[in-house]
């Protein structure tokens, strides 16, 4: 048992956590989830692109087709057994956890295993999984050529067909941009400016992921081929007409709906909207901090005013949310601070003011305000002293001789 | 002065060293015309004679050695006898009025390189040089086109598959949309070794070969040959190649001295083959209905 539980802890491996499950139920469960499987498994089996026919007509396949079907075959009775044994294994699992196998959810199956097989490497990709088989093995190219093995792709011979097909539209697309610019200029007439593309905020799609696109390996030189021919039609003054084409592989900077979740304002008893932030840190600085609209500008520091703080800097940092926003004189801000110095508090007063700000500015100042850092938690903290050395960093003074 | 001399007069006699019965006339000429002419130099004269004849019966040996294409696979298609007499047509698909001389001259497919980087080995296609530059013989370049057009169309009749090739980014999209055109494939790419002599490995499965190449351009850079002419040679995959006046086409089974840099030329080229590829397909149609 104690082996069998080692080797399931080996990253990926999950046939080992499936034959474990399987060796250590009954047997008769299994044979009527296999029939089962079996009829369900016709749908999800791989297309093989060609059709397969039996007696005379087989003599006209050819060599490479015949080797397809048979690898198709054999990938597709892998796959096959492989649904089989995940589902057999999912109702087991069921079973121990004691839920109802049939509304049993790959959420439930992730907590079980986290529960039945808990991991302490810090790759979570490195854990115990079990997943669909679909998921665990890699999606492969379905036949790219015909019974007589003529390949169905005009640029097979290249070895990356999908890849070369999208510089051949590239191409296509650039030719095409010349022959309308120049029937533009024969008419004298200039690229609309207000239709012009705008690629601020995305970037082109990454190296992996135009690799799951064309499911083909991309080495470094072809994806740089890639960028300098889509910058090439990007670039171009009428690059509009083909936006469809080029956004389809550009990608958004950054997932923006987490960082505008601002918080809901609620109503105090004097019918003023606020929002607290609870917990502003900032070095070992930590407290709340309140913003009340509308206001008239009032700061409260511990009961004090900004006067709380004897240093030019420390008040200025208060300020610059507020000014940067041009709220400073329309919400009041109460805070109560604890620990840590006078920069680490009016960091986190800082921090907290700009994140509560976020529930009565526009969306295009809270864009402006991520940009300027305010919305970005200040992660320094003081570096501990190491032994043999007099700080941090700063060593003992010594002299050779 | 001499020394000018004697190179035009090597040029002259290369010009007319193929064509074999002025060959005779030619030489007495010359002497005739300088009866100053040392012997020695007679001798040079004629040492230069003998090799380019050489070379004209080596390309012809090459030319005429292409192998018997086989179909494939045994597919069905038209008949075993209305097969034969298509094999026995000396120009079946009428390959002979794509093109005339004059369209190959408005196309300026005579144009070759500078004379320094002549390849001796394509001295019995040229006509001579102008201003420096070399000048292909039309004529033969036609000759030998026609050969290629109509090994092109049998292949096509026969359901073979044709890879068109070309290494110059500048005409790369005029070739792969000849190929898409006309149902073939194309290969305008860094060509990864092994594509041909290790397919298994490089395509993850038996994969059926071209059965014919066709190089637009057989050179990569100006001074290195495409890899596929050398594959292509080792799999018995017969070639046509464009071959300029600084390429060598000994390995080519087809080889048609022409210019292969200018995009006029290129769209000449794409244009016959494409229709040499498309009137054996339609043969091929029409066969399969009878």
């Amino acid at each position: 048992m104690m082996r069998k539980i080692g080797i399931a802890f080996r990253p990926h491996n999950l046939l080992n956590i499936q034959n474990w499950l399987l060796s250590s139920r009954k047997i008769l469960e299994i044979r009527t989830l296999s029939a089962q499987a079996s009829s369900t498994t016709e749908i999800g089996s791989i297309d093989t692109g060609a059709p397969v026919e039996n007696g005379d007509s087989k003599k006209n396949l050819s060599k490479a087709m015949k080797a397809y079907l048979d690898r198709a075959r054999e990938h597709d009775e892998f796959m096959n057994a492989q649904r089989v044994e995940f589902e057999i294994g999912k109702r087991h699992l069921a079973n121990m956890m004691g839920e109802n196998p049939e509304t049993f959810t790959q959420a439930d199956i992730d907590n079980a295993i986290e529960y039945l097989f808990p991991s302490g490497l810090y790759q979570k990709h490195a854990r115990p999984i079990m997943k669909p088989p679909e998921e665990v093995f890699p999606q492969r190219k379905a036949a790219e050529f015909d019974e007589t093995g003529r390949p169905y792709h005009f640029l097979f011979y290249t070895g990356r067909s999908n890849f070369y097909q999208v510089l051949y539209d590239v191409v296509e697309h650039i030719n095409e941009m010349y022959k309308f610019e120049d029937s533009m200029t024969r008419k004298n007439l200039q690229p609309d400016p207000m239709l012009k593309l705008n690629l601020s905020g995305t970037e082109w799609i990454a190296k992996s992921a135009l690799e799951f696109r064309v499911v083909e390996t991309v080495s470094d030189r072809e994806y740089n081929t890639f960028v300098t021919a889509m910058d090439r039609l990007s670039n171009m003054p009428f690059a509009y007409k083909v936006k469809d084409f080029i956004m389809e592989y550009r990608v958004s900077l950054m997932n923006q709906s987490e960082t505008y979740d601002a918080i809901k304002p609620q109503i105090r008893e004097d019918g003023r909207e606020s929002v607290t932030v609870y917990e502003c840190r900032r070095k070992r600085a930590i407290g709340n901090v309140t913003v009340i609209s509308p206001g008239t500008g009032k700061i409260t520091i511990n009961g004090q005013g900004i006067s709380y703080f004897e240093g030019i800097q420390e008040r200025e940092q208060i300020l610059f949310p507020l000014i940067f926003s041009n709220m400073q004189n329309k919400v009041d801000i109460e805070a109560e601070m604890q620990n840590g110095g006078p920069s680490g508090q009016a960091g986190a007063i800082r921090y907290g003011i700009s994140w509560a700000l976020r529930s009565f500015v526009d969306q295009e100042t809270m864009e402006s305000m991520r940009l300027a850092g305010l919305l970005t938690f200040d992660i320094r903290v003081r570096e501990r002293k190491k032994p043999g050395q007099a700080g941090a960093r700063r060593k003992f003074t010594w002299k050779k001789r | 002065m001499e020394g000018a001399f004697i190179l035009n007069l090597t040029l002259l006699v290369f010009i007319y060293a193929t064509r074999d019965k002025y060959l005779c006339l030619e030489t007495a000429t010359i002497y005739e015309s300088n009866p100053n002419l040392l012997p020695s130099k007679m001798l040079k004269i004629r040492n230069v004679l003998n090799f380019a004849e050489k070379c004209s019966t080596r390309t012809r040996l090459l030319s005429s050695g292409a192998p018997q294409i086989a179909p494939a696979i045994d597919e069905p298609g038209p008949k075993e006898s209305v097969k034969t007499e298509v094999l026995k047509h000396p120009d079946y698909f009428s390959v002979r009025d794509i093109f005339t001389v004059k369209d190959l001259f408005d196309a300026r497919v005579h144009y070759g390189h500078r004379e320094g980087s002549l390849e001796s080995r394509m001295l019995p296609y040229i006509y001579g040089s102008r201003l420096g530059h070399i000048v292909f013989d039309l004529d033969k370049t036609a000759q030998y086109l026609r050969q290629a057009l109509n090994i092109t169309a049998h292949i096509a009749y026969r359901d073979g598959i044709v890879l068109f090739f070309m290494r110059q980014p500048q005409n790369a999209h005029l070739v792969e949309t000849c190929a898409k055109e006309c149902g073939e494939f194309a290969h305008t790419r860094f060509w990864r070794g092994g594509i041909f002599t290790n397919a298994e490995k490089q395509f993850g499965a038996v994969t059926r070969l071209p059965d014919l190449c066709i190089f637009f351009n057989t050179l990569t850079t100006i001074l290195s040959q495409h890899t596929a002419v050398r594959d292509s040679a080792k799999m018995g995959i017969p070639t046509i190649g464009i071959v300029d006046s600084n390429c060598n086409p000994n390995l080519i089974t087809y080889p048609v001295p022409g210019n292969d840099d200018s995009p006029a030329a290129i769209e000449f080229y794409c244009r016959v083959f494409k229709e040499a590829i498309l009137r054996g397909k339609t043969k091929r149609k029409e066969h399969e209905a009878l």
